[in-house]
Formats: C-alpha cells, sequence, structure tokens
C-alpha cells in the first residue's frame, strides 16, 4: 500500500450515476485544489453509452509533489450512488473516509445499505445528503454540491476558493443557479463543522508557494490541442472518434479565430490526405486519430515518407483490434503508429507520458516534421487524453514557428526536390516559389522527383537516415533515466501512460532494499537505441509493463538492442497498478539473472 | 491575339509522357496546358493534383507544381492543399477508376463541400494502368477477356451524381476536341467553388472500341443552365456522348469560417484556467 507522502497527498473517489453530478462535483474539486495551488491528477470514467443511468466516476489526486498517477486507494470515497458506489468501498484505504447518504436503513433491502460494505478500520460519515439540499435550495438537485461542501469542510479546504470556481463553473446559466449551488455547498460545510474529524488529514494549505494564478488544468488532448496553437497551427482536417474527437473540437473552436482552417472530412483517409496536402503546400497541418482511423490512414502516411511531407498525427489508441474497447484505454497501436503502411516507411513518433509532455510533443511536432520532412505521430492514449494535470505553461510561446527559408539556387543549377545531401534532407520549397516548380509522386523517384527505380536502394537510405539525429533533437526530452544510479537488480522500461504508474513504482520501491532504475522511452521511432541499450546494460532484469497484449514495445527493443526483457502486460481496459508492477518488480529480483543470450522471456503477468 | 504572358509550351514540362501513342491523354495535356495560358497564371501559382492510373500521370508532364499521390485520394489531398493556400489554382486530374470507384466517396463530398478548385476526369471507361480492367463507366455488355459476358452492371452516371452531389459546374467534353476542352476548362477554372469536368479519353489499347467516339460524340443540343432542375432532366435523356457545358451553378463556394474576435491559444484554456 502507498505510504502517505510528507505534507498532503489526498485521492477522492466520487461515485454515482448519470445524472447526479458526479463528474460535475469533480470537476470543481480539482480546479479548486487546483487553485489553491497543489498538484493535481484527476480521470473521469464515464459509462460508455450516452443515455442510461450507467456508473460515474471521478478520481481526483491533491499533492503537493508532482505526482504521476493516480492512487490504487482513495483516501476519500464520496458516495452519490450507493449501488455503484459500494464495490468500490473496498478501494478506500484503512482510516479512510466514506462519506454517503444517511439513509433509513429500513428502505433498503438486506445488504443494500453501503454502511453495511464499510470496514471497521474506515470512518464512516453517513449523514443527510439530500435534506441538505433541499434545506438550502427548495430541490435534490444540489446533492451534489451538498457532498463536495461537506468533503471540504471535513478536509479544512477554503470555502472561498469553491465559491469562485462555482461561480465560473456555472456563469452561463442563471445567477440562481450559482447561488442555489453555492447555498448548497456553505450548508455541507457547516454539517461537516459539527462532526468528529480525522485529525492527519487536511487540506488546507499546499507546502510550496507555486502559484496556483499560474497552474493550468488540462487534460492530455486539451494540451495536445493548446501545443498545437502555440505552434501556430494553420489547417486541422479530422474525423470523429473517441477519445480523440476532444481534439478535433477544441481546433473546430479556436482555429477559426487563429486565422486557421478546420474541415470535418468525409472520413480518416481524407483527414490525413488533407493534413498532408496542407502540409505539402507549406501550412502547419494536423490531424488526430485513433486506432481504427490510424488504419485507415497508414497508406498515406507512406506517401508522405515517400514525398517527404511535413504533418502530424496525433493518434489516442483505445482498446482494439476493430472497434475494440471504444471507452477503454489500451497502448495496442504501437505496431501500427510505427510500422503502419507497406514498405520500409520510417516516419518519427513520439509518445509524451504526461499532460505537460503532450504539451511539449504537439509544440514541437511541427518543428520536427519540418525539420526532418517527414510524418510525426504523436501517440497518446485515452486514460492520458482524458486525465486531468495542472500544467504551468511557459509565459512566452516557446513553440512560434521560424519563417521559411526558400531553397537557393545557383545560376543554371536545377533544382533537385530529392537531391541526396549528407543529412539526407533536401531543399524543400513549396507551391508558389518561384524557380523550384517540381512533382513529387508516391512511385520511387530519382533526385529531380521523376519516377525512377534506378535510386531506390540510396532514397531508401536517405530516408532512414535523414530520421536518425532526430533522437537528439534540441530541446525534446526523448528518453530520461530516473533512480538509482550505476548497476540496478531492476530496470523499467517504459512508454506513454503506462510510465506514470512507473514511475510512482520506482518511488515506493526506493523506501526499500532494493536499487531499482526506470527508463522512460518518448522517442519510439526513431529509437534512441544507444541510451536504452546503455541503460539495459546496468540492470540484471529489466522489465517492461506496457498496456497490451503481446509487449510490443518490449519486442520492439528487444529487437533493437538484443538484450533480454521481461514483458508485464495487461489488457483489462484500465490503467496499470503500481502494486502489481511492484510485485513483478519482487518477483524478479527473487529470480536468477536471465542468460544473456535468451531473447525473449514470456509473460509471467498477462491477466485475462 | 494573345496578349498573355505565358504560352501553352510555358506549363509542359520536358518529362516524357508513359503514354500508349494515340492515347486520348495527350490530348487531354495539350487542352490544359492551353487553358492554364488562357488564364495567364504563373505555372509556380498552379498546383496539379493527381491519384494513380496512366491519366493520373499528367502532373509531371506540366510545369506546375503537381502532386502523383495514391490512388483515389487526390481529391481529399487537394482539398487540404487548397484551403490552406487560397492563393493557388487548383487543377485536380483522375481516372475513371480513380476517381469514381476508390475515389468514389470524396467525389461525393468533394462537390458537397464545393471548395473552389476544377477536377477533370479522363474517362477512358476502363482501368488502362492495370491492363483493361472494367470500370464503373464500363457497359454493362463490354465483353472482354478480363469481363467475360459483360459485368451487366449499370454504369455509374458522373454528371448525374455531380448534380445530385452539389458541383457548381458540370461538363462533358471529348479529349479529341481540344478547341472546346481548352475552353471549357477556361470556364470550369473561373467559375467559383467545385466544377467537374469529365472528359471522354479513349483507351486505344484497352477499349480500341473508343476510336470510334471521335465521329460519335456530338455537341449538346440544349444551352447550358443554372437551373438544376433543368439540368436533372437534361441529363436524364444523356446519350453519354453528349458534350458541352451542362450546368453552371450559383452556389457560394466553400469559405473559411473565420470569426472576428482576436484571440490566441489562451482562448481555450480560459475556461480550464483556476
Ligand atoms: C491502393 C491501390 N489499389 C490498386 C492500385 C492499382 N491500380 C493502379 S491504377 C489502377 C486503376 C486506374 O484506372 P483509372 O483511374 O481509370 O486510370 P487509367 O489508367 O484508366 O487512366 C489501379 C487499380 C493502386 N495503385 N493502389
Ligand atoms: S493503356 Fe490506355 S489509358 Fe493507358 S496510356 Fe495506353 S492508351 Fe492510354
Ligand atoms: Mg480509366
Amino acid at each position: 500500500m502507498e505510504q502517505p507522502r510528507v505534507g498532503t497527498d489526498i485521492q477522492f473517489a466520487i461515485c454515482g450515476s448519470a445524472g447526479d453530478g458526479t463528474i460535475a462535483a469533480g470537476d470543481i474539486m480539482k480546479r479548486a485544489a487546483a487553485l489553491m495551488g497543489f498538484k493535481v491528477i484527476a480521470f473521469d470514467i464515464y459509462p460508455p453509452e450516452i443515455r442510461g443511468f450507467g456508473k460515474c466516476i471521478s478520481r481526483i489526486r491533491i499533492s503537493d509533489a508532482q505526482t504521476y498517477s493516480l492512487k490504487r486507494h482513495s483516501d476519500v470515497l464520496i458516495s452519490l450512488n450507493d449501488a455503484h458506489a459500494i464495490p468500490h468501498v473496498g478501494e478506500v484505504r484503512d482510516f479512510g473516509a466514506v462519506l454517503f447518504e444517511d439513509n433509513s436503513i429500513a428502505e433498503l433491502p438486506e445488504g443494500g445499505h453501503i454502511s453495511a460494505h464499510i470496514r471497521a478500520a474506515q470512518v464512516p460519515y453517513g449523514f443527510g445528503i439530500r435534506e441538505i439540499s433541499e434545506k438550502a435550495t427548495g430541490l435534490a438537485r444540489s446533492r451534489n454540491i451538498a457532498a463536495l461542501g461537506y468533503a471540504a469542510g471535513l478536509f479544512n479546504m477554503p470555502p472561498g476558493i469553491f465559491h469562485q470556481i462555482i461561480a465560473e463553473k456555472f456563469a452561463k446559466k442563471p445567477r440562481a443557479v450559482t447561488e442555489d449551488n453555492t447555498r448548497a455547498f456553505d450548508a455541507g460545510v457547516e454539517a461537516a463543522a459539527r462532526v468528529f474529524k480525522l485529525d492527519d488529514v487536511s487540506v488546507g494549505r499546499p507546502l510550496s508557494a507555486a502559484s496556483g494564478a499560474d497552474a493550468v488544468m488540462m487534460t492530455g488532448n486539451g494540451a495536445i490541442a493548446r501545443g498545437f496553437l502555440e505552434a501556430g497551427i494553420q489547417a486541422y482536417f479530422g474525423y470523429p472518434i473517441t477519445p480523440a474527437s476532444s481534439i478535433m473540437e477544441r481546433m473546430a473552436a479556436a482555429l477559426p479565430r487563429e486565422g486557421g482552417r478546420f474541415l470535418q472530412t468525409e472520413d480518416e483517409i481524407s483527414a490525413i490526405a488533407a493534413t498532408l496536402g496542407a502540409g505539402y503546400a507549406g501550412a502547419r497541418a494536423a490531424t488526430a486519430t485513433s486506432g481504427p482511423g490510424l488504419a485507415l490512414m497508414t497508406e498515406m502516411m507512406g506517401l508522405g515518407v515517400m514525398a517527404e511531407v511535413p504533418f502530424v498525427v496525433a493518434v489516442s489508441q483505445r482498446g482494439g483490434p476493430s472497434t475494440g474497447l471504444p471507452t477503454k484505454t489500451e497502448q495496442s497501436d504501437l505496431n501500427l503508429a510505427v510500422y503502419g503502411g507497406s514498405g520500409d516507411a520510417q516516419r518519427i513518433v513520439l509518445a509524451p507520458t504526461n499532460v505537460e509532455g503532450c504539451y511539449r510533443c504537439a509544440g514541437m511536432a511541427f518543428e520536427i516534421a519540418e525539420t526532418y520532412q517527414t510524418p510525426v505521430v504523436l501517440l497518446v492514449d485515452l486514460y492520458l487524453s482524458n486525465r486531468f494535470e495542472t500544467v504551468i505553461p511557459p509565459r512566452k510561446n516557446i513553440f512560434a514557428p521560424k519563417p521559411r527559408k526558400t531553397p537557393k539556387m545557383g545560376k543554371g543549377e536545377e533544382y533537385q526536390r530529392f537531391r541526396l545531401t549528407e543529412s539526407g534532407v533536401s531543399p524543400r520549397s513549396i507551391p508558389g516559389e518561384a524557380g523550384l516548380t517540381h512533382t513529387v509522386t508516391g512511385l520511387e523517384h530519382d533526385e529531380i522527383g521523376h519516377p525512377s527505380d534506378r535510386l531506390h536502394n540510396e532514397m531508401n537510405a536517405k530516408r532512414h537516415h535523414k530520421l536518425l539525429p532526430a533522437t537528439h533533437f534540441p530541446g525534446l526530452t526523448t528518453q530520461k533515466r530516473f533512480g538509482d544510479s550505476g548497476k540496478v537488480d531492476v530496470g523499467l522500461l517504459g512508454w506513454g501512460s503506462t510510465f506514470g504508474e512507473i514511475l510512482e513504482t520506482l518511488y515506493t520501491a526506493q523506501g526499500q532494499d532494493i536499487r531499482v532504475a526506470v527508463m522512460k522511452v518518448v522517442m519510439l521511432s526513431p529509437l534512441p537505441v544507444d541510451e536504452i541499450a546503455a541503460f539495459m546494460d546496468d540492470c540484471t532484469h529489466v522489465l517492461v509493463p506496457e498496456l497490451n497484449f503481446e509487449g510490443q514495445f518490449a519486442n520492439m527493443i528487444s529487437g533493437a538492442t538484443g538484450r533480454p526483457v521481461t514483458r508485464l502486460t495487461q489488457t483489462t481496459g484500465a490503467p496499470m497498478l503500481v502494486d502489481d508492477i511492484l510485485a513483478e518488480l519482487h518477483r524478479l529480483i527473487d529470480s536468477p539473472a536471465p542468460p544473456p543470450t535468451s531473447s525473449h522471456r514470456t509473460a509471467e503477468g498477462v491477466r485475462a | 491575339m494573345n496578349a498573355n504572358a505565358f504560352k501553352a509550351k510555358d506549363y509542359k514540362s520536358d518529362v516524357t509522357p508513359i503514354w500508349c501513342p494515340g492515347c486520348g491523354d495527350y490530348h487531354v495535356l495539350m487542352s490544359i496546358t492551353k487553358a492554364m495560358a488562357d488564364l495567364n497564371r504563373d505555372p509556380k501559382d498552379m498546383a496539379v493534383i493527381s491519384g494513380i492510373g496512366c491519366s493520373s500521370r499528367i502532373p509531371a508532364y506540366t510545369n506546375c507544381y503537381g502532386f502523383h499521390g495514391v490512388h483515389g485520394r487526390s481529391l481529399a489531398l487537394a482539398s487540404g492543399l487548397k484551403v490552406s493556400r487560397p492563393d493557388l489554382t487548383v487543377l485536380v486530374m483522375s481516372g475513371d477508376g480513380d476517381g469514381y470507384s476508390i475515389g468514389g466517396n470524396h467525389f461525393l463530398h468533394a462537390c458537397r463541400r464545393n471548395i473552389d478548385m476544377t477536377y477533370i476526369v479522363m474517362d477512358n471507361r476502363v482501368y488502362g494502368m492495370t491492363k483493361g480492367q472494367p470500370s464503373p463507366t464500363t457497359e454493362p455488355d463490354w465483353d472482354s477477356a478480363l469481363s467475360p459476358g459483360g459485368t451487366g452492371l449499370s454504369p455509374f452516371q458522373p454528371l448525374v451524381i455531380a448534380l445530385a452531389s452539389g458541383a457548381n459546374f458540370v461538363a462533358r467534353e471529348f479529349s479529341g476536341d481540344i478547341k472546346n476542352t481548352t475552353k471549357t476548362i477556361v470556364e470550369a477554372v473561373n467559375h467559383p467553388g467545385f466544377s467537374f469536368v469529365e472528359i471522354l479519353s479513349p483507351c486505344v489499347t484497352f477499349r480500341p472500341d473508343e476510336r470510334a467516339w471521335k465521329g460519335a460524340v456530338h455537341r449538346a443540343s440544349v444551352d447550358e443552365t443554372d437551373d438544376p432542375a433543368r439540368a436533372a432532366r437534361r441529363i436524364l435523356t444523356d446519350d453519354g456522348l453528349n458534350t458541352g457545358i451542362l450546368y453552371r451553378g450559383k452556389r457560394a463556394p466553400y469559405q473559411a469560417h473565420v470569426k472576428d474576435e482576436a484571440g490566441d491559444a489562451g482562448i481555450l484554456d480560459a475556461r480550464f484556467k483556476v
């Protein structure tokens, strides 16, 4: 179980039925905590169906120090619907609190009352949520806010900040909505003032003086959209798909204002084709999709590689194959993102590991694409796309595009769009530039661009080699090691959203008597192989936790380095649990080192 | 008298076409370069976009910025190019397989979207490049080794579909009639919105019967119209060999939707700002 850290590190889980205001209450809680100056990570789970009364849970982790994942155990559970919340009582830690509607037991079938499920070590807070709301507003509708007020009161959170967030949240509604909710909130606070309080948890004031006013609460997708906008994106083309649509929604809202172009296309093929067309014409252009859309886009990805056109494709993975699990997270489109398409079509793939990383990678993606004249894939997953984190963006835009340089031609020199240069990068002209007209083609071509098989080998080498320096692109973290330096018992290699749990695993394990290090790999193509291999050399065991069945990243790095790795894979639709990674880590420490010649070991940790 | 700065040859590259001798596409190349000269636009400000097929090889034979892309996706690619670079004159060049089969859905949506560009399809009612398979416009009784006894399928009706889908300019020409084809292309480019020109362009190798088109095509006896209902009535009695402009519509072309409010990237996050 997690050790509470110094200072505040508290996780709330709010659970209710669609329509109970569960997500809204969670939203107010996370914004209030961020405004107070805390670091926040939050993730909401909705029912897959649009209508109905499915279960909603909002989990919000509030802490002084930067954290990297949600905790397995919540400190507080707020039930707005006992039937949905009962299965989650178990996730509340010992001495954690469970807040629930104090119904009369007689009204419910046996075992239906949540109090029957609360362990002796947990602290029950039953109170009249409905009654508080009705007394304050005349209606039961503000139950969620009354419960929120009670929780805020219980943990000494300053009501003024909540008032401000409530007012902002309901600013577009009639004034009475803000007033009612504020009254319901205050009534909740007041009710909590009369009860026994746990004295070890209080969320009054953050330890550090980090200014809440600079913090922006962003989802991964919001961060990608913001990065795109700050990089001066000029054109966005997209087709709706969960969990990527929220990028498109932001582009639709923002691009007209930015003087850019936005089109919802007829499918993903046209979305990427239009993106490529805009990129060819010199615009900073992007699209976003999920696995099924990426599958349709692979032919155009190859054309982008062949015609050497810069553009950006953001991909938010969900469960697959096929339509798969549209509302569940997975990391199983790695192979598709890196290898998808015909021929040898190496492209750049970046996989940020947290929300801030989404912002940075999206902000830099166009510059990288333009530098190497190639498509760049930004690979995230539903868990990262939808989770909230506090980010403090730089005050000054660091991603603004630099002016384009038109290739200069010597007198009588013929322009060669695909000239074989030392770096592999050729002078690129865009339509409208005089003396540089040319035709690009998806056929293999010579240096001018005329269809020809003659230089296929050289052109393949050019397209491949020109990307290699990207692993050291200035200002971009393509990989990074954390934890113990030198030789370690176990090294964990991670990518994408799962790296959050890997880092939490490291910090948990560091309190124990073992030597552990972790490495995050952000650039998945081309791979920073030298750094990965050097890291693996330091590790007796290498463990690769990831959310797919086969261990796609493990295959990739063991293939690239020829070194043995142990896979920990999971396809439950949920993020990995720190405890599970930790258990696998301990199992490895107790096993003999793998012989250096073995190439693959199959997963022990695979769960159905 | 031609006061224009550019001549047709200024739009021709020195690349030798791969086409068979006698292929109708040579004439289309002549017509588009003549039309470009009449339009008097600098080649550097014109983009010629295509897919895959014999016909789709045409961009490299011009001196403009060309893009020979993948099979069936030329309209999608060109749409992105044109909306982000409205200053360019965009010609999209396709074949009946490229444009009506694999690219059929993009055709419908390009007509609907009405972006200001010109779509020219070189229809030879066969897949030339892949050696003679039937295409969507192939006659149902065209008997060949690759379609024994004919396909029995009713052919795709490009003009009807363009009209029904919202194209703003619809015409048919015959490649051998360079004079009229050139004129119609100029009209198509000058007309705002999405203009569609179907050009009957014989494949002498796999459809030698199409050599007979030369004597069979005829100028439409009815004038062009801006009334979609009249155009629709005319097209229903069409024999497929009528040439000329059928429809010149008045739909407003795609216009980038631009809001007045000035703003920056921060606007979106304003509601997440805490
Ligand atoms: C995705 C894909 N599928 C199939 C092909 C093979 N192919 C090349 S050209 C062509 C048909 C071209 O027919 P059309 O557009 O009528 O052009 P034509 O050669 O008749 O001018 C096909 C099927 C391809 N290049 N790409
Ligand atoms: S095969 Fe037909 S379409 Fe292709 S070049 Fe030859 S004649 Fe023209
Ligand atoms: Mg054809």
